[in-house]
């Protein structure tokens, strides 16, 4: 018997709803396996059944078993779950940031955890602790120990999380997005920890995700997941080599590539037609466009620009400044796309937001068409919000909830004086919705009533609405899903060549980031670290930081 | 368009119906309203505040009969329709509770009622003081349904004139303490800073002193009288209100949606009133229908403090003070009767509150 986790045709509802529809599979021992999926493809439902931790009232399993080493789970009384949970079966969640308690130091909270699982004293307890701090590779346990969540970093919150998971010698450890949270170079690290652990403790790991590549380089077998259903599950390289069911396929391919550059990303729906475009832009024609680009005056110059937050401490203590962004200098010209990376904290929304006058530079100057709009008063500004526009990350936030779509695309019309008449105005937001493909019966709907990729499309319409010269994209498409991703791009770069946008387009992800950008710009700790042609810089990084981010990318199969 | 869209407060709409407490709640208060607005149709006494007297029959229980006698006045005052109707009868005949009567020739002799075995005053009165002669017509039997006050009024007539004062102080004061608490509120939370700073002192100060003691120092400078009591109720009830807002805009001002508005150049005054008010109505509404709930407890102690609505008038809380030692006298229905009503009044506020809580809670 060589598995330890075998589930058999598990069903589960929300109500009435099925969400999980008959899925089997197992998990041997001393194995990593992977599942992957969109959100709502209940890979993370799934695994919550497996410890017992769906929501009681409003789910339940319809049918099925969860078998561990022989013993129905779903057949266990509460209380004999909680004897499993957490030491024979740990999990660790998303969000390092709020799963540990902020009032308790780190080590005493994973000391409580041994204390209740095992028979250790207090003071083997704490050696203990400090030796499982040591062992998920915490730079000075005894300082971790004492310290409480908010005195450690991300990257290190999880690997606390780790520990804790690890403290009872698990025979299963579910991983549930781990390192989605994180940067990525943080999470290449967290990968390889959770990689080494395996092999020294021989236990099974479940591993969660929705990013392909990255599960491409920790699983021996993965299972694909697409609303509810396993479509596919093998060895990682043959899923990955020859991917059977079109959703794989699409799931693979639909993540802009590092090395080529396609004209057209592959989307879901292009599978199921059989559209796929492969068409590739080579280096000639980049360059040729480039050249054509780079003679016209710059749309917009960065001079010098700084951004100082102060924070006062205490009445009496001096107010302590951070340098959010740091002397960057750079120029900007119509029609191209800027990208802008960083890991999180480098203050590329900073310097977003200081583009868009939505918080005042401290230092420098920003021309834009020759003028510097730092310095302009409140009414020239806001003609100048008609030129400068933003497209958020969040689509579930950034649309206001008591507004039907079609009016909030036609508010910024109305304040900007944009046409005539309300008459004009509504043929031509039904014209926008159309043209970022929603239909035009969408109009009067609440932006609750659309997915994740539709709200952000709905977005996309609301900035375009007013015609704008530069759009800034916030990580425009991190919260997406990848499928979704490849579509919003695919708009974003139809629009570009329709109306002749400039976006600056700021993102963590430096595949998606090279996708889009004729120049890039990468940025750590406020400052500029490189800024050249998006292909130079990833085929030859002159910066150790640079090379450290194009390394820690899931590169894939 | 064969779709029909569902907006958050028609989703809202549609679970408050379901909540039987709720719109139960909200027919008895609509119920109560239309009877503060229509009370002198209602009221069986449509005279001027219901304060037509008849000492001989005071405190009398629910149900109690007597034979009424009018003798129609002889002045002859105008008063419009309209005035009438919503403002009672100024000029009203003379109602005289009698045991007997007998016409004789061109006169009425009549026997006054008198209570606990008292045998009561003989009078005549000639007849020609009823117009076309006809005495039967003046002469009725009248029911007290809630019986009598210590005046000998009825009290069905002053609980039903009394409704208006508490429904609408109720209105005023919430009217008020919306107008202000909104606007200080949002200023405060939307702007921050040293506004934020200086409206939050204001805030506390204002908070610092017990409403009462407010209530009765603004009744003081402004008079007394029921229209001051609006006003003081309203002043001291903005300050929940705009914390409130205060803390809802604060949270609000962070979604991306506001910020989406200022970088598509929206003015602040429509980025507060277009999309961040209409976002934050849910806790709003809640807060003002326990603020109605709190007026009307906070008007009947005035009232029964006596610095409320001032006699003639009727109130509810005024009732209870006029009344509240007949308890240990055995006749406790006269201050029990108000009480229920401004108990199952502010209760009806209170479910109602709690029924719109529950609906307009989107997550769920």
């Amino acid at each position: 018997m060589s598995h330890i986790l075998k589930i058999k045709n598990l069903s589960i509802s929300f109500g009435e709803n099925e969400v999980i529809h008959n899925i089997s599979y197992e998990l041997n021992k001393n194995e990593i396996l992977g599942i992957v999926g969109e959100s709502g493809s209940g890979k993370s439902v799934s695994s919550l059944a497996i410890l017992g931790l769906l929501p009681k009232k409003i789910s339940r399993i319809t049918s099925g078993s969860i078998n561990y080493n022989d013993e129905d789970l779903t057949l266990f009384s509460p209380k004999a779950l909680q004897t499993v949970r957490g030491s024979k079966i740990a999990m660790i969640f998303q969000e390092p940031m709020s799963s540990l308690n902020p009032s308790m130091t780190c080590g005493k909270q994973v000391q409580e955890i041994l204390l209740q699982h095992t028979n250790l004293s207090k003071k083997d307890s704490k050696n203990e602790t400090i030796s499982l701090f040591e062992k998920v590779k915490l730079p000075s346990p005894e300082r971790v120990y004492d310290a409480y969540p908010h005195e450690i970093s991300g990257g290190q919150k999880q690997r606390v999380m780790i520990a804790m998971a690890i403290a009872c010698k698990p025979d299963v450890l579910i991983a549930d997005e781990p390192t989605t949270a994180l940067d990525v170079t943080v999470q290449k690290d967290i990968i390889k920890l959770l990689k080494t652990l395996q092999v020294e403790t021989r236990m099974s790991v479940i591993f969660i995700t929705h990013d392909l590549s990255l599960i491409s380089e920790i699983a021996d077998r993965v299972l694909v997941m697409y609303k509810g259903d396993i479509v596919e599950q093998g060895k990682t390289s043959t899923i990955f080599k020859t991917p059977q069911h079109i959703y794989t396929k699409a799931l693979i391919n639909s993540r802009p590539s590092l090395e080529t550059r396609l004209k057209v990303l592959p989307t879901i729906q292009d599978y199921l037609n059989n559209t796929t475009n492969n068409d590739i832009i080579t280096g000639e024609e980049r360059l040729k466009r480039h050249s054509k680009l780079y003679n016209k005056p710059a749309l917009l110059e960065i001079i010098n620009v700084e951004k100082e937050y102060v924070s006062k401490s205490g009445w009496f203590s001096k107010p302590k400044t951070f340098k959010a962004v740091n002397n960057v200098s750079f120029k900007l010209y119509e029609g191209e796309t800027l990208g802008l990376v960083g890991e999180s904290g480098c203050g590329k929304s900073t310097l977003g937001n200081a583009i868009l006058q939505l918080d005042k530079a401290t230092a420098g100057k920003i021309l834009y068409q020759g003028v510097d709009i730092t310095k302009l008063p409140n009414s020239e500004i806001k003609k100048l919000r008609k030129d400068i526009q933003i497209i958020f990350q969040d689509p579930y936030s950034s649309l206001n909830p008591r507004i039907p779509v079609g009016e909030a695309i036609m508010e910024p019309m109305k304040v900007h004086k944009l046409y005539n008449s309300d008459k004009e105005r509504k043929e031509k937001v039904i014209d926008i919705l159309n043209r970022v493909g929603l239909s035009e019966d969408y109009f009067n709907r609440y932006s609750h009533e659309f997915s994740g990729g539709q709200r952000q499309r709905i977005g996309i319409a609301r900035t375009i609405a007013l015609q704008p010269k530069l759009i800034v994209c916030d990580e425009s498409v991190s919260a997406l899903d990848i499928s979704v991703q490849a579509q919003v791009l695919n708009l974003l770069n139809e629009l570009k060549e329709d109306f002749g946008f400039t976006y600056i387009f700021i993102s963590h992800d430096l595949a998606v980031v090279k996708y889009m950008s004729d120049q890039l710009l990468v940025m750590n700790n406020g400052k500029i670290e490189e800024l050249d042609d998006a292909d130079v810089i990833y085929n030859n990084p002159k910066k150790d930081y640079t090379k450290k981010l194009i390394h820690a990318i899931p590169k894939g199969l | 368009m064969s779709h029909k869209s569902n907006s958050l407060k028609q989703l809202a709409l549609q679970k408050f119906k379901k909540n039987f407490w709720g719109v139960f709640s909200f027919y008895y208060i609509v119920l109560v309203g239309l009877i503060s607005v229509f009370a002198y149709v209602f009221a069986p006494d449509n005279s001027q505040y219901a304060n037509q007297m008849h000492l001989a029959i005071h405190s009398k229980k629910p149900g109690f009969k007597v034979m009424m006698l009018t003798v129609p006045s002889q002045l002859e005052t105008k008063q419009s329709v309209f005035d009438k109707l919503f403002f009672g009868k100024k000029n009203t005949d003379t109602e005289v509770p009698i045991k007997e009567y007998k016409v004789k020739e061109k006169v009425l002799a009549y026997k006054e009622y008198a209570s606990d075995g008292l045998e009561g005053a003989e009078k005549s009165i000639n007849i020609n003081t009823f117009p076309n002669n006809l005495v039967q017509d003046f002469i009725k039997e009248k029911t007290f349904l809630f019986g009598t006050d210590k005046y000998g009024r009825d009290l069905l007539s002053r609980v039903f004139v009394g409704a208006r004062i508490s429904f609408f102080i109720g209105f005023v004061a919430v009217f008020i303490s919306l107008i202000i608490g909104v606007f200080m509120g949002s200023v405060a939370g939307y702007f921050g800073g040293k506004v934020d700073a200086v409206i939050m002192w204001v805030i506390n100060v204002t908070w610092s002193i017990p409403t009462l003691l407010l209530v009765i120092a603004i009744t003081l400078a402004l008079g007394k009288g029921f229209w001051q009591v609006f006003i003081a109720v309203g002043l001291t009830m903005w300050v929940e209100v705009a914390r409130v807002v205060r803390g809802q805009i604060i949270s609000v001002k962070e979604m991306q949606y506001v910020t989406a508005a200022r970088a598509l150049g929206f003015n602040d005054f429509r980025i507060i009133t277009k999309h961040i008010l209409p976002n934050i109505m849910a806790p709003v509404i809640v807060i003002s229908a326990a603020n109605f709930a709190g007026a009307i407890l906070i008007e009947s102690g005035l009232s029964f403090l006596g610095i409320g609505a001032q006699p003639p008038m009727a109130s509810w809380g005024a009732m209870i003070k006029d009344h509240y030692n007949y308890i240990i006298l055995g006749k406790p229905y006269l201050a029990i009767i108000p009480g229920l009503c401004i108990m199952s009044l502010v209760m009806a506020f209170m479910l109602i509150g709690n029924a719109l809580r529950d609906a307009l809670d989107v997550k769920n």
